[in-house]
């Protein structure tokens, strides 16, 4: 899509017709919480809208939409309170969040979520939307090399938790 | 490690499938936020505002020329005033990209020294009783997470803008450790600018002050001193810069 300067309601509407769904689901996975999602998305509309005149149309669209979008996120977060205290149930409990959940994407979901931020937030960007580190970096404002060991230590605990849950499974089902 | 990979996006994947039914309903509450046209009502409600600032206008007057005649001093200063400013008048200001139109009052500063027009819907301004500045802050009292909003006007009449300025970069250094450079500007006023930002401006919350050191017009300067957080930047820090191009020093 061609990103013009500024923006008409019909351009507009395209803009959020081709970015709006992952930029929804990434929100969902951040916050936690799908009212709060909804916030961050449409505050992050508002703001790209308002301020479309001050992108550099030479750089890509989607490292400053996605920039916006996590800053909103955290915004608001902070805003409702402290963002450890953010329930995490959450995104297992409500009906919004679980529309297919066998024992073993739950786990994951579980374990994602259950990752310091420093290394979910970059997971959440490279599952969902398939960034590369690259542009993660660029998202994140954080330097590429930071971003590749962020992922990698992410993936590394990811995959220990996972390995825990699974042995715990294992433990549980022993002692039947 | 890539079949994880793979299983936690579609464990994401699927565990956000609802984001499908939320797109049309953000997108409805985008419409109403940014392409609504006003409701009928609003438009009455601007008629019937400007019926009503005639009468303001009037009764305002009234009340200056009561006042006028209490001392000459004020009579002659209230005078000028008169001749100046209209009470009330609408002004068009940028507010986080958008043009908004927004009717300001005339408010005179202490001892009528300058005047500056506030937007009285969202501002009062405090007038300081003996050393205490001038406040402009917000009407109602912010919820006790935000950090303070409010702009200070206080004249000092023995220092020049150049040294004044000098040393309340030493004073704000303090608080404000990464201080920028003092400028010269010339809009919203004519005179020297601070600003800083704490913590480096990485938080919504991080407290931002921006000030002005300005000619009294004689030997002496005024300090305007505007204190917001970061994610206030464009809203209240907007409507700041809008007041002061609209102060007037009352020579």
């Amino acid at each position: 899509m061609n990103h013009k300067k500024s923006l008409d309601k019909h351009s507009f509407q395209e803009l959020y017709k081709e970015h709006a769904n992952f930029a929804i689901r990434s929100a969902m996975v951040i916050t936690r919480n799908p009212e709060l999602a909804k916030d961050a998305v449409q505050e992050t509309f508002i703001r790209v809208y308002r301020n479309f005149s001050s992108y550099d149309a030479n750089l890509p669209f989607e490292p400053w939409l996605y920039r916006i979008l996590v800053n909103e996120c955290n915004r608001l977060l902070k805003k409702e309170g402290n963002m450890r205290s953010y329930p995490q149930p959450n995104l297992e409990n409500d009906e919004r969040l679980s529309t297919s959940s066998d024992g073993n994407a739950a786990d994951l979901i579980e374990a994602i979520q259950n990752l310091e931020d420093l290394y979910r937030i970059p997971l959440i960007l490279k599952y969902i939307k398939g960034f590369s580190e690259k542009e993660i970096s660029d998202i994140l404002e954080l330097n590429q090399n930071t971003v590749k060991s962020r992922l990698y230590k992410g993936r590394q605990n990811l995959r220990q938790l996972l390995e825990m849950t699974e042995q715990e499974a294992y433990l549980n089902e022993k002692h039947r | 490690m890539k079949n994880i990979d793979e299983q936690v996006k579609k464990a994401l994947m699927d565990q956000t499938s609802a984001a499908n039914q939320m797109e049309p309903e953000i997108w409805s509450r985008l419409e109403d936020e940014l392409f609504a046209e006003p409701k009928p009502a609003d438009k009455k409600v601007k008629k019937m505002k400007k019926k009503i600032i005639p009468l303001f206008i009037a009764a305002a007057a009234g009340i200056l020329i009561a006042f006028s005649f209490q001392t000459e001093t004020g009579m002659a200063l209230i005078d000028r005033i008169k001749e100046m400013f209209v009470p009330e008048k609408e002004v068009v200001q940028s507010i986080e990209g958008m043009e908004e139109e927004t009717n300001v009052q005339l408010n005179e500063g202490k001892d009528a020294e300058y005047v500056i027009y506030i937007d009285e819907d969202r501002y009062k301004m405090i007038r300081g009783e003996g050393d205490k500045p001038d406040v402009i802050t917000t009407k109602e009292e912010l919820p006790e997470q935000y950090p303070e909003v409010s702009m200070t006007i206080e004249q000092i009449p023995g220092t020049a803008p150049d040294a004044l300025a000098s040393q309340y970069e030493e004073e704000l250094k303090q608080e404000f450790p990464d201080l920028r450079p003092i400028e010269k500007v010339t809009e919203p006023v004519e005179g020297y600018q601070l600003h800083g930002i704490k913590n480096g401006g990485m938080e919504w919350d991080d407290e931002v002050v921006h000030a002005y050191v300005i000619s009294n017009g004689q030997e002496g300067s005024f300090v305007i001193t505007e204190r917001y957080f970061l994610e206030a930047a464009e809203g209240h820090g907007a409507r700041f810069y809008a007041m002061l191009q609209e102060f007037h020093i009352v020579d």
